[in-house]
């Protein structure tokens, strides 16, 4: 039977994931909408969200035919790779080397990308509007498909994991609805930090386990994980900080 | 097709950030296999060279991106 202790670091890994790639979505989408109007940008993003569906539905089944270890394994790399990614650019974020994710210039620069090229194209003007919406959905979501098949496919929490991410595309989906513009004020960096952490963390469980290592503590290990990629990132932040001061210097 | 495209880019960019570190995770993660599936080494051994390797990895990377003063 699963117990919460088990399903709360999937569910909230996939929550907290989903939220940073759905408010990117989102953002694109609203700018379409803002623009061209909501049908093109309901159209895109109904268009991304069935090709998702379709891309769940025919790889979904396949996942039950995998060995668990070498699912595990498989898994567990692209979560480190992934989770390690995330992790390495908000620590270079949090140290001042990259710029922040800024969503109202996203907004901006999507918002003068598709005027140009309305107006350039003004025959295809919603089709151009739809297929930017669709692409934001559809590659937003992809990342959020990969997180909840990584953090829940290893251990049946594939529902939870999945009810995590579509808690965040509700929240994201209620909150842009009442506010109506960009949400620029989610602390992204700070999520990001804190999924790259995650991830990484469930990474390295899933290969051990995949590499036939029993770790100390079974699901316990993964908050020391977690606790020593936490470190890492803020080492990570504080060094890239330093450097950079010495450079400019 | 330019979205097909873009669809591949994503994808293989979720993975390879950064080659560099994609690699050598590829390789700690290869070592840890081989010593405890050929080393004959205790499989915590083995979860403690992935476990550091990673965290050692990472913090290089971060120290080199900030060097090169870009992602």
């Amino acid at each position: 039977m699963m117990s919460w202790s088990t399903a709360a670091p999937a569910v909230s890994a996939a929550f907290l994931a989903s939220l940073v790639e759905v408010v990117e979505a989102f953002t694109i989408v609203l700018a379409v909408a803002t623009l061209r109007g909501w049908r093109p940008a309901a159209l895109g993003t109904t268009a991304g969200l069935a090709l998702l569906a379709g891309i769940v539905l025919l790889l979904g089944p396949l996942l039950d035919r995998v060995p668990i270890h070498s699912l595990q394994l498989a898994i567990g790399i692209l979560l480190l790779l992934f989770g390690m990614g995330w992790l390495r650019k908000a620590s270079l974020r949090a140290g001042g080397i990259i710029p922040l994710h800024d969503e109202d210039a996203i907004f901006a620069a999507e918002t003068a990308e598709l005027s140009g090229q309305v107006s350039r194209q003004q025959s295809k003007l919603h089709w151009v509007a739809a297929i930017t919406a669709l692409k934001a959905v559809l590659l937003e979501g992809l990342e959020v498909v990969f997180i909840v098949i990584a953090v829940g496919a290893g251990r049946g929490l594939l529902m939870p994991a999945g009810l995590g991410a579509l808690a965040a595309c509700a929240l994201v989906l209620v909150v842009g609805a009442v506010i109506h513009r960009p949400l620029s004020r989610v602390p992204e960096n700070s999520l990001k930090f804190g999924v790259g952490v995650m991830l990484s963390a469930f990474g390295v469980f899933w290969t051990g386990e995949g590499l036939g290592i029993a770790w100390p503590g079974q699901d316990l290990a993964l908050l020391l994980f977690a606790a020593l990629f936490l470190a890492a990132g803020l080492v990570g932040a504080t060094l890239s900080r330093r450097i950079g001061v010495e450079i400019t210097q | 097709m330019t979205v097909f495209k873009e669809v591949v880019a994503e994808l293989i960019g979720m993975f390879v950030g950064e080659k560099a570190l994609t690699i050598a995770v590829l390789m700690v993660v290869a070592t840890a296999g081989g010593l405890v599936d050929f080393a004959g080494v205790t499989p915590l051994v083995g979860g403690a060279v992935l476990l550091f390797g990673c965290l050692i990895l990472f913090i290089e990377s971060v120290c080199r991106s900030a060097r090169a003063g870009a992602f």
